[in-house]
């Protein structure tokens, strides 16, 4: 699967596709300090998102979208999520 | 894979990021985790297990060491915070060099 150019549009349907198949969705976080470079993959083994970035703003929009589905995985209601 | 306690995780996944500054990558998985601690039964035989709802496991690996741990509710707000404060050292670390090679070299992009 290719690489999402924007931001926006990769949390938005890494968000719907967790909220499909909450117990299928693994999210990882590949980083190389080598390259400088952080990516990010969300997939249910049948659907791949994926965003690599090598900007310090990006990590932290990495950071909170990681925390935000960390946070709907140990919670027990399942809610729709803001955009950010 | 090991799996260890949230503090020892994140020891271990600092020492992962200092090995691999060279070469490598580090890979971290999350995913949401549902208490099993043995494989799916065949059928016909009964599953033993209390399912949780409120944890997730956290998995991670340099292609060659790999460990885990089990997060739950009260503490997943902490581990998020100390497993990207590793990440912003080890990151950070490399901006603020070359940040400092450009200043040496009198870079006129700064």
């Amino acid at each position: 699967m290719p690489y999402y150019q924007t931001w926006e549009e990769f949390a938005r349907a890494a968000e719907k596709l967790y909220l499909t198949a909450p117990m299928k969705v693994r999210v990882v976080l590949k980083y190389r300090h080598c390259d400088g470079n952080l990516r990010i993959k969300v997939t249910d083994d049948a659907v791949c998102l994926q965003y690599k970035t090598d900007q310090a703003q990006d990590v932290k929009k990495i950071e909170k979208l990681h925390g935000k589905l960390m946070r709907l995985m140990v919670s027990k209601e399942s809610g729709a999520m803001d955009t950010d | 894979m090991v799996l260890l306690e949230n503090d020892s995780f994140l020891t271990e996944l600092t020492r992962l990021f200092q090995k691999c500054r060279t070469s490598g990558s580090v890979a971290i998985t999350l995913k949401k985790y549902d208490g099993r601690t043995k494989p799916v039964p065949r059928k016909g035989h009964p599953v033993n297990y209390e399912p949780a709802d409120n944890k997730c496991l956290l998995r991670a690996s340099d292609g060659k060491k790999k460990i885990s741990t089990v997060v739950n509710l009260q503490h997943h707000v902490a581990m998020k915070l100390l497993m990207f404060s590793a990440l912003h050292y080890n990151y950070f670390l490399v901006m603020q060099l070359v940040h400092l090679y450009l200043v040496i070299k009198g870079c006129p992009l700064l």
